[in-house]
């Protein structure tokens, strides 16, 4: 028999196939040692994907870097965070974490605390992050993790310290004395008392930028944000500041936390679970097989079917040059049960039948003529399932859906090849011989499974109504399950609620404005300056209003010389108005001068009176003495002057040029700057612009989960603020107080010009920490970045966050037309996962069509193709229906999940239709067959059910959910399409025999 | 013979008076001191133009232009007076520092669009001029007693001198260099140096010309080595012993520029 080439070859030569098996093992597993992990979620999303180039390009503009979040929380002290104890703490932290240097043993060595004395006695404190347990030594080893890596190839600290955010190295701008501002640290050094400590808390406080961010508002924490070169490293900084704050007192609780560290931690436990929990899978199935078969040498067969297949797909992975990634790190797991399956099937077999032969070779042949069919059909659909993967937009899932494909078809092979030559080689003829007794005894036909299947079968032929009743009734309730499914993930949901990254991100997330950051850049959607034109038409209307009335001929003058220009540039590009601009400046001055110059003369010399002895009498003489001034002019001056006689000094001085001033504002010169810049000002120099941004910050803050936006406005605020508050002086009244009050909190806005706009950013361009400006606006100040904190990073939350600024830019026009792009980690996260799920949707519809279109052509039969979609069709909705019903989210792992069901739930339908059709010819009747079927066929679904849905309990301790959904879903699968497949199909093969046998006869009879 | 012993007693005299101008032994203290002189107390007072051009690492300009004003008072004291004429949005922006040697500097400043005069609070000098990548200490001179220096080489055109301060608390960085042209004593370049050992920031004098008998630097550029940013400024128009008073340095000024910066 052709089909049994591969068995019969394996009977005849079962050495060589041995050594082949051990030969191309080896050669897969040599490639192991070239292995590189991979622990980046955003490698998701292919290299080029928009998203992605857009973020890398967002944090390079506005030098961003990925943040480790330190949060201390203290909710003992009645002060909250802000002791003098925990305070020093905290500032030591940050001294110890500006200064992280290599050593000479490349060892990390912080500074140690320097004392009060300010000497430098001490030696600098070394921090090894090595394990100290032989296993997690092996680990790390094995996965090439290296516990101190905190430094790059140049040996420099991967914490970038200049971008460190901590109260010690952010700007403060506050009031100091005599109305004097001060530009310093919010905390210059560790507060020595109280006093000193509330002061840091005021200032902190009240700034905008810091309260909810780097403050939580109810006092009770502060944040460090640790800026990292690469996200890759957050593990080790993690371990680093766990290590630097080991000795901290209990009323200090320390927290870890961000999507960096979320995702890089799942990354290292990833692997560890990838060492531990298939392993552990792998023994609870080698028992479970040993209690069915009790026959250790016959049981280790599927185990070496199942290693060799993992082998050799990650091999394979590791030969071709994939990262081993999230996705890849879960083949074995999904491969495990795959390649347990086939053999299963035919020692479950062997087992049964071999009583009948008495030969190993014969009982095999036997046993693989039956099975070959159903097992290459089960391969191949299960095959297509997870190959369907390579239709998704996903290249991890790419990659994973092929490699277990090539795993499942090792699997096949092996199940054909390895096993029978591995009986024939290890497992001795006599051993068997108590198969042959307990046969005879008929142990396993009184067995309770037997029992069990044999009532089942009955049931399910009779009772077909009331079972295909109840199975319509149950899909029905999980199509609605399905219905509520809530298409949602977060990284950090990927750990369970115990796991010290979720607590940490539960509990700074009640204190602060929020962990995930989200980017939304806005630019203009057509940049290019206006061009001169247009600036010129504004020019002259505004000239007529203020300048008219007075000055009509300068005026006329001016506007005569502005329509030239016009003219001259009206073609010029947008860059040329510059040039317009110098002009029209120079010819304002050049009228300045004839209609000024008098009062400019006054006003300089006045302004170099020397003020000593100053008096009117001085005065008035020497004004006189003035060279170029009009006497009109002078008369003016005086009699505006008049009552004002008894000033001295530089009072006097001060009237004089007071009363100039008036004459000399009226500068056409002045008047051409101010528009200038006015009307060029960049998009986030024009106060309407900046206006409109506050009010979608206003907005945003609306959002539940938003808990916090900073814009370049918030620093405007703040600056404008302080440089315009005036400390009341004594002795005011409360009215008055107030009064005072209410013009400093107005001054708590956008300053009303571009120019003054300017001149506040200019004060904060040279603050202490240089350039922090630029993380929340370009140098040109042409585009803007607003930092959006969440308090939550699911990504149904970003999703509304998103809408809501899409919705507010749609219904508040915007002063000019603005392009609105998000970046950030948890946004990139609600791209991929949205490319996933639709992808993992089309991907199992296709499959689906696949499966259904190969069990057409393999039963050569429609309603047998139909039949076998029956159970799986069943438990996929069941399952999803389950996810729905019980709240779930469709996440990640479940989308991955959807591939398995279908390649492990068909398997069953597949044995059950082969084994019952062969039946069927052999016995004539359908209740003759369903009898036999529910006894050696049925067992061997069974056996198959039960050691894979109990074989992954252990994934259910994992710390990690995927795995626990892994683990559950498996046991879920198992049962859900073990019942459709021993209840539904029976039933369904009940109402329909006559178009079954008739189909089956049509195939005989060829 | 003659002249060639001519030659050879000329060539010992010019090379002995070499090695003796080299060897009249100037300390690093005393090098610091003349460089100091050189590059900050040049005249009695001075005005220059400059053009200052902040360059971002990732491109993006910023330009500004201001007039400088400088007038050495008593004791090493000194007075500054900066004038922004561009860009548009700035222009009259006025920045008046008192240096005081020894002592906390005294600063105020002038916004003209906001009607706003303001005193800035004794504070660190370390910081960034305007946004840039000087400091306010490159522009009014660190003090040379904040520093303990150390000769380390004497090149064919410098002397490398390393200074470390004495408070290695107040400063961000551990030491610095600074290359000192032999003849003129203007400090070439400048090399900061973090407490890992890495170099991080360095100033260098591009362009030097005489004017008015003092060598001057004309073009100079500072740069942030770790942000990438750098910024230049190139002088015009540098005058010095023009008569400035000291009465034009007071906050007066700030609202109603001198004539020596608006003409």
């Amino acid at each position: 028999m052709k089909q049994n080439f591969l068995t019969d070859f394996s009977l005849r030569r079962p050495w060589l196939v041995l050594l082949l098996t051990l030969l191309s093992t080896m050669l897969f597993a040599v490639q192991f040692p070239k292995v590189q992990f991979d622990n980046n979620p955003e490698n998701m999303l292919d290299k080029d994907e928009h998203v992605r180039v857009f973020h890398h390009e967002v944090k390079e503009k506005y030098a961003l870097y990925d943040f480790v979040i330190v949060g201390i929380v203290n909710e003992d002290h009645p002060d909250g965070i802000f002791n003098v104890e925990t305070l020093g703490r905290i500032d030591r932290l940050t001294e110890q974490l500006l200064h992280l240097r290599q050593n000479d043993q490349g060892l990390p060595e912080v500074p140690p605390r320097v004392d009060q004395a300010g000497s430098n006695s001490q030696e600098p404190e070394v921090i090894d992050l090595r394990a100290t347990g032989l296993w997690q030594t092996l680990l790390n080893s094995a996965f090439s993790h290296d516990p101190n890596r905190l430094f790059d190839e140049r040996g420099q600290s991967v914490i970038i310290s200049r971008e460190l955010i901590a109260p010690s190295v952010v700007d403060n701008l506050k009031q100091d004395q005599l109305g004097s501002l001060k530009l310093e640290y919010l905390m210059e050094s560790p507060p020595q008392n109280r006093a000193e400590a509330m002061v840091i808390r005021r200032d902190a406080m009240s700034n905008p930028l810091y309260a909810g961010t780097l403050v939580a508002e109810d006092e009770k924490a502060i944040c460090l944000y640790l800026p990292i070169k690469d996200k890759t490293f957050s593990y080790t900084v993690a371990n680093l500041v766990r290590a630097l704050t080991s000795d901290w007192p209990e009323e200090d609780q320390v927290y870890i936390t961000g999507l960096p560290v979320a995702e890089d931690t799942f990354g290292v436990e990833m692997l560890v679970q990838m060492a531990t929990s298939a392993p552990m899978a792998g023994v609870v199935i080698f028992i479970l097989l040993l209690l069915f078969f009790r026959k250790l040498s016959l049981v280790i067969a599927p185990m070496a079917v199942a290693i060799v297949s993992v082998i050799s797909t990650m091999g394979l992975l590791i030969g071709l040059g994939f990262d081993v990634h999230i996705m890849s790190s879960m083949i074995a797991i999904f491969l495990m049960p795959i390649a347990v399956a086939d053999s299963v099937h035919i020692l479950s077999e062997f087992y049964d039948s071999y009583p009948r032969y008495r030969d190993k070779a014969e009982t095999l042949r036997s046993v693989i003529k039956h099975l070959f069919r159903p097992m290459l059909f089960t391969s191949l659909t299960t095959m297509a399932g997870f190959a369907s993967l390579a239709t998704t937009p996903i290249p991890p899932v790419q990659v994973f859906g092929l490699h277990v494909a090539f795993g499942v078809g090792v699997a096949w092979l092996l199940s054909m090849t390895l096993i029978p030559a591995y009986v024939m080689v290890v497992v001795p003829q006599k051993s068997l011989e108590s198969l042959v007794t307990s046969a005879e005894g008929d142990d396993v036909a009184k067995g309770p499974m037997n029992r069990i299947l044999v009532a089942l079968g009955r049931f399910s032929t009779l009772r077909r109504k009331p079972i295909v009743g109840a199975a319509l009734l149950l899909v029905a309730i999980a199509l609605y399950g399905i219905s509520t499914i809530r298409v949602n993930d977060n990284p950090v949901k990927w750990f369970t609620p115990d796991h010290p990254v979720r607590v940490a991100d539960e509990v700074l997330n009640r204190h602060f404005g929020g962990t995930y950051t989200a980017y939304l850049t806005l630019q203009a959607s057509n940049p290019g300056q206006s061009d001169f034109a247009e600036q010129a038409i504004q020019l002259k209307a505004e000239v007529e209003t203020r300048f008219m009335a007075a000055f009509p001929a300068e005026t006329g003058r001016f506007l005569t010389e502005l329509q030239a220009l016009q003219d001259r540039f009206a073609s010029a590009p947008g860059s040329e108005t510059r040039k317009a601009f110098a002009e029209l400046a120079q010819i304002a001055a050049e009228i300045d001068i004839e209609m000024l110059s008098s009062w400019y003369e006054l006003a300089d010399a006045i302004n170099y009176f020397s003020t000593e002895a100053l008096t009117w009498e001085r005065f008035s003489v020497d004004i006189a003495g003035i060279k170029g001034v009009h006497a009109d002019d002078l008369e003016a001056l005086l009699s505006a002057l008049a009552g004002q006689q008894g000033l001295t000094g530089e009072e006097l001085i001060s009237a004089a040029l007071a009363i100039c001033d008036q004459y000399t504002s009226r500068s056409f010169a002045d008047f051409v700057y101010a528009m200038e810049a006015e009307m060029t000002a960049p998009l986030f120099k024009q106060p309407e612009m900046l206006n409109y941004l506050a009010g979608l910050q206003e907005a945003l803050a609306g959002h539940a989960e938003v808990g916090k936006s900073t814009s370049v406005v918030d620093a405007l605020h703040k600056a404008n603020y302080e440089l315009k508050f005036m400390i009341p002086p004594a002795g005011l009244n409360e009215v008055e107080l107030a009064a005072y009050e209410e013009r400093n909190r107005g001054h708590f806005a956008v300053p009303e010009s571009a120019a003054a706009v300017s001149q506040v950013y200019v004060q904060l361009e040279g603050m202490k920490k240089k350039d922090s400006l630029f993380h929340l606006v370009t140098r040109d100040y042409q585009e803007a970045n607003l930092w959006v904190q969440l308090t939550s990073g699911d990504n149904q939350d970003m999703e509304q966050v998103v809408a809501l600024v899409d919705d507010y830019l749609a219904t508040h026009p915007s002063p000019t037309s603005l392009k609105a792009e998000w970046a950030g980690l948890t946004y990139i996260n609600v791209v991929w996962q949205d490319k996933m799920v639709r992808g993992m949707m089309v991907s199992l519809a296709g499959s689906f069509v696949v499966v259904l279109i190969m069990m057409t052509l393999l039963f050569r039969s429609l309603l047998f193709g139909v039949l076998a979609m029956i159970p799986l069709s069943v438990t996929i909705t069941m399952i999803y229906g389950i996810i729905g019903l019980v709240g779930k989210d469709y996440d990640m792992p479940v989308a991955i999940l959807s591939a398995m069901t279908l390649g492990l739930s068909v398997d069953f339908a597949i044995h059950f239709l082969q084994r019952s059709r062969d039946l069927h010819r052999e016995l004539g009747s359908w209740q003759a067959a369903s009898l036999q079927m529910f006894k050696e066929p049925a067992r061997a679904i069974s056996r198959n059910a039960i050691v894979i849905a109990v074989g992954f309990t252990p994934l259910l301790l994992a710390p990690l959910v995927p795995y626990r959904t892994v683990g559950f879903f498996l046991a879920t699968i198992m049962a859900v399409s073990w019942l459709a497949t021993l209840f539904i199909l029976p039933a369904l093969l009940t109402f329909w025999e006559k178009a079954a046998c008739g189909d089956k006869k049509a195939i005989a009879d060829k | 013979m003659y002249y060639i012993r001519t030659f050879w007693l000329m060539l010992v005299v010019l090379v002995l008076t070499t090695l003796n101008l080299t060897a009249a032994e100037l300390t690093a203290d005393e090098v610091v001191a003349k460089a100091n002189q050189a590059a900050y107390y040049a005249g009695k007072d001075g005005r220059a133009s400059v053009k200052m051009t902040i360059s971002g690492a990732k491109g993006g300009k910023r330009q500004r232009a201001f007039t400088l004003l400088r007038l050495n008072t008593k004791d090493g004291n000194q007075k500054f007076y900066v004038y922004f004429t561009e860009p548009a949005d700035v222009r009259k922006m006025a920045y008046l520092v008192w240096k005081n040697v020894g002592g906390d500097d005294d600063r105020w400043f002038w916004l003209p669009a906001l009607n706003l005069n303001k005193r800035i609070a004794p504070g660190d000098k370390r910081t960034s001029f305007v946004g840039s990548d000087f400091l306010y200490e490159d522009v009014s001179g660190r003090s040379m007693h904040e520093d303990s220096h150390e000769l380390l080489e004497i090149t064919e055109q410098h002397y490398l001198i390393k200074h470390v301060p004495k408070k290695p608390g107040s400063v961000e960085f551990a030491w610095y260099q600074t290359w000192i042209d032999r003849e003129t004593f203007l400090p070439m370049r400048a090399e900061y140096y973090d407490a890992s050992g890495e170099r991080y920031r360095e100033v260098e004098a591009l362009k030097v010309e005489t004017i008015q008998g003092h060598p001057t630097v004309m073009v100079a550029e500072a740069r942030d080595l770790k942000s990438g940013s750098s910024t230049r400024n190139e002088f015009h128009k540098v005058e010095y012993d023009l008569g400035l008073k000291e009465q034009m340095f007071t906050e007066r000024f700030l609202r109603r520029p001198p004539r020596e910066v608006t003409r």
